[in-house]
């Protein structure tokens, strides 16, 4: 059996889809668990946020 | 719409009306239990009875129990022997069981009725105490020394002493509220920034300047009394480590708050302990001195208040203050905010979580927007806490409202929490590759019962593991190969 240090996301489906993108171009997605869940290198972890943030910023429209 | 809004102006400026007043309740009466009760009950016996050597303190803590416990304390307050515990609870109904017992049980964490049991009677120095607080006399200075008339220098009107404690203590709430904006008002002292430090209100992000946390900004929303008092319990726990005498400091605290309003009082008969604390008071505006080094000091309002339940600020008059105390808040639907105010300390708590549009003489317009509350959000202020300020700090108009604040914008704060909160992350190790089923059975039942399993799947035969629990399943591991082989 095997120990792999990681951090484990549970996110929403949608989240997880921009993360498999997100994944093609860098990968840093260590075991796809489920619809909900996937674990990624830990010091990837901030950067990963980063970008799914910047990445939902898009799909946001502010007024002013 | 406009319209409404007319109506809403030309109501706060009419302060006489007497709805305004009824809409806040006192400060200590939603409390049941006062914070410093709890202080004094993790005190020793030895520490209290020293204190209650001391009339001033008996009379405050008497102030500070609540309506039951006084009741007990007085009744048996001229007694001279004790009374059975079976005589007493005789008189109990069986619905008033459980609050008196609840009673007896503060008393005697206080040590006001030591071993309640047996027989009812009161703490001998507590009751010889509160017996001097009543009928007076004594000569140990314990309600503070009146100052003899200066006639040089009078005695500062109470109008200057609430202006200056007033002054002060917003001093230190603008301070918090604006910390992060880049923009620094005046700068409390240096004592009452360690107190905020260390009280956990505000921190320091990696040596930068102090900023605002969450327990900072829930302070916010309390009334005076209670951030008076949070803020001093947190003196009191520094008091300790600064070797200060704790009897010293409390009974001072005490002995400010039975003292008279606009009246001086000499500092000859302090402590030495006392005397160092009348620095760190000036600073938070509960008394006022003419010079550092001068021989007499002034309780302000916030002093005297201390143990009673009068609003510690002045609420009516002064400019700065009109809009203390009641509410000033109007919310539309379409997420605008219209607050009726001119106190620069209320705009500052405003501005971290809405959009300010403009500014007129006694009001500002802004909104709450999806950036303002995000910026809110990294600070670590709540949804939750955004919706209860906005609540305490309804306009009169808008608690005719049903709910007070329009549902879509309560949900659409919520929500925009949820969406900063998308993704959770756990650190940890993933167990995978099994040898067989009975091996991964085996292994999970042992991090199950370490609590430590975030996500299994038994059809990938894999686990999460959070990260606490690696070393022990390692070992648990290690023990087992170690026995197979």
């Amino acid at each position: 059996m095997k120990a792999i240090k990681g951090v484990l996301l549970t996110c929403d489906s949608a989240v997880k889809q921009i993360l498999l993108a997100l994944n093609e171009k860098g990968s840093f997605i260590i075991e796809d668990l489920d619809d909900y869940h996937v674990v990624i290198k830990a010091d990837e972890e901030w950067r990963v946020r980063r970008e799914l943030e910047a990445e939902l910023e898009k799909n946001t429209y502010s007024l002013e | 719409m406009r319209r409404r809004r007319k109506g809403i102006y030309s109501r706060v400026k009419d302060k006489t009306m007497p709805g305004l007043q009824t809409s806040e309740p006192g400060p200590s009466t939603e409390s049941t239990s006062h914070a410093l009760l709890g202080f004094l009950q993790s005190q020793s016996q030895n520490t209290l009875t020293r204190l209650y050597q001391r009339p001033s303190s008996c009379l405050s803590v008497f102030r500070l129990l609540g309506p039951l416990e006084r009741q007990l304390v007085m009744n048996l307050l001229w007694m001279d022997s004790a009374i059975p515990a079976s005589m007493m609870s005789a008189w109990i109904t069986r619905e008033g069981r459980k609050p008196y017992e609840g009673s007896l049980s503060i008393l005697s964490k206080l040590h006001i009725l030591p071993n309640p049991t047996a027989k009812l009677a009161l703490n001998l120095t507590f009751k010889t105490s509160l017996r001097h607080a009543i009928t007076g006399g004594g000569t140990s200075g314990s309600f503070g020394v009146p100052a003899d008339r200066d006639s040089k220098h009078p005695s500062p009107s109470i109008e200057a002493l609430d202006t200056y404690a007033l002054e002060r203590w917003e001093t230190i709430l603008h301070y918090m509220v604006s910390s992060g904006s880049g923009r620094y008002p005046n700068r409390p002292s240096q004592g009452v920034l360690l107190l905020l430090q260390r009280s956990g209100l505000m921190t320091s992000v990696q040596g930068s300047a102090l900023q605002i946390t969450s327990s900072g900004f829930q302070f916010l929303l309390h009334p005076p009394h209670a951030q008076l008092w949070e803020l001093l319990l947190q003196y009191l726990h520094m008091a300790e480590e600064r070797q200060m005498d704790l009897v010293e400091v409390l009974s001072f605290l005490f002995m400010l708050s039975t003292m008279e309003l606009g009246r001086d009082y000499s500092v000859e008969h302090l402590s030495q302990t006392q005397t160092a604390m009348l620095e760190d008071l000036r600073d938070y505006g509960i008394i006022w001195q003419r010079r550092a080094s001068s021989r007499r000091f002034s309780p302000t309002r916030l002093a005297t208040t201390l143990t009673s339940s009068a609003p510690p600020l002045p609420t009516a008059g002064g400019a700065a203050s009109n809009t203390q105390g009641q509410g000033f808040i109007v919310l539309e639907t379409n997420y605008r905010i219209y607050a009726y105010t001119d106190n620069p300390l209320q705009i500052a708590v405003l501005n971290l979580f809405i959009t300010m549009k403009s500014r007129f003489p006694n009001l500002v317009v802004g909104a709450i927007t999806r950036e303002s509350v995000k910026k809110a959000l990294a600070n670590g202020i709540t949804a939750d806490q955004i919706i209860s300020y906005l609540t305490t700090h309804a306009h009169p108009q808008m608690r005719k409202n049903k709910p007070l604040l329009p549902v879509t914008v309560q949900d659409q704060v919520r929500l925009w929490e949820l969406e900063k909160n998308r993704v959770k992350s756990q650190e940890g190790y993933l167990y995978t590759a099994f040898a067989s089923q009975a091996d991964y059975e085996y292994v999970l039942n042992y991090a199950k019962q370490l609590d430590v399993v975030l996500w299994e799947s038994a059809a990938k035969r894999c686990f999460f593991g959070s990260i606490e629990g690696h070393a022990n399943i390692r070992g648990f591991i290690e023990r087992r190969t170690a026995g197979n082989v």
